[in-house]
């Protein structure tokens, strides 16, 4: 009579146990074949690989953490210093994000490489915005592209007006000479009222700024120390040497874009490093919460099928006994 | 004053202020005695791959690059 209570008891435990890890397991398990016909126990391989590749990505993004943090350390204070190059030109020109003109260039910087959180989304989603603001008859606005990530988003709507693209500027580590060649080819290849230059400014490890700076071709100065505002102060300054104002205000241009130019490239790699490292570092902890689900899983399968193998076992014997 | 005089003459050979310091910063480099004069060069490297865009198709990219292809 006990044998028979435990052997009902068997049956409703076994149809307990064993259909809750199936459903819990069904995304994994759907693409494994049907186990055939009359094997009762669950197969736990789809589990153990499973739990084995999550295991192997997440070793991959620690280690891309740390790889992210130690070249984030490097280029931080290389940024922080260029943050130098560009404050006298502030002071002496001012920023007019807002000056009317009608040649726009918009230089997004963006990173060649991938999986750094949303850096190169939102300096994309600026210039485009950048853009909108400055489109109207008569103008025209055209892109100049920094890197491979921001190529691929605006390539899809702005075809037409992207001018040069430039990528694999961090093949070696960055520096001077090289964005300067850089500023001196766009110089050359775009004619242009006013740059804007749109990149990420590094403030900390998790937040950046998208910021935009802009330089004015030496006409628009001239045009707007003329009409007054912040910049009819430059007539207060003497100037040495036999050039004209004209001259010095257009090497001024010129130098303070590439130096600009420099520090929006050096923001944005260190804004790409710390965004990497962050990404990298909520991927490895997802990872591992996905291992303590699929452990608890994996267990309690396994201890299911151990519970019905036991049962009817035990089953067995009391039918032979009674 | 050499390098006020000088101005009309890189313009007009089509050099931006850019490459005119560019020009004159490699030359300061080139000063420097030797452990220090290595350093500093091999640290300004260009590399850099540069593709134009003409009616919405990219043209072929060339590479500017002062280090050999390896």
């Amino acid at each position: 009579m006990a044998m028979a209570a435990l052997r009902r008891e068997g049956r409703r435990l076994a149809t307990v146990i064993s259909p809750q890890p199936i459903t819990a397991l069904r995304s994994s398990l759907l693409y494994e074949e049907q186990a055939p016909l009359g094997v009762r126990s669950i197969s736990t391989q789809v589990v153990r690989t499973r739990m084995k590749s999550v295991k192997n990505i997440q070793k991959i993004t620690k280690a891309m953490k740390m790889v992210a943090a130690s070249k984030l350390r490097a280029i931080q204070v290389r940024t922080e210093n260029s943050r130098g190059l560009w404050q006298p030109f502030t002071a002496l020109l001012g920023d007019n994000p807002s000056v009317d003109v009608k040649k726009n260039v918009i230089v997004t910087v963006s990173s060649d490489k991938g999986l750094c959180g949303g850096i190169n989304s939102t300096s994309v989603k600026i210039s485009r915005a950048l853009r909108k603001i400055n489109s109207g008859p008569e103008k025209e606005t055209k892109y100049v592209v920094l890197g491979e990530k921001a190529k691929a988003q605006l390539v899809r709507d702005s075809k037409k007006d992207i001018e040069i693209i430039f990528t694999e500027l961090q093949k070696n580590p960055l520096n001077y000479t090289q964005v300067s060649v850089l500023a001196d080819d766009i110089l050359k290849n775009v004619e242009y009222d006013a740059l804007r230059v749109v990149f990420n400014k590094f403030q900390s490890v998790v937040s950046f700024l998208p910021t935009t700076a802009t330089i004015l071709s030496p006409e628009i100065v001239e045009r707007e120390a003329e009409s007054g505002g912040s910049l009819c102060d430059l007539d207060s300054y003497e100037i040495e040497g036999g050039e004209t104002k004209a001259e010095i205000l257009q090497n001024l241009a010129e130098f303070q874009f590439s130096c600009v130019l420099f520090n929006a490239v050096l923001e944005n790699a260190c804004s790409e490093q710390g965004a990497r490292m962050s990404a990298m570092d909520s991927s490895s902890r997802n990872a591992g919460d996905m291992l303590d689900r699929l452990t608890l899983t994996y267990n309690r399968t396994r201890q299911a099928s151990i519970t019905t193998e036991l049962i009817e076992i035990i089953s067995g014997a009391s039918a032979l006994e009674g | 004053m050499a390098s006020s005089a000088a101005v009309p003459f890189w313009r007009a050979a089509g050099m931006t202020y850019i490459t005119y310091s560019n020009i004159c910063a490699n030359l300061v480099r080139n000063c420097l005695k030797e452990p220090y004069k290595t350093e500093v060069l091999k640290r300004e490297k260009v590399h850099f791959s540069v593709a134009k865009w003409v009616d919405g198709k990219p043209q072929k990219p060339t590479l500017r690059s002062d280090t050999p292809e390896a």
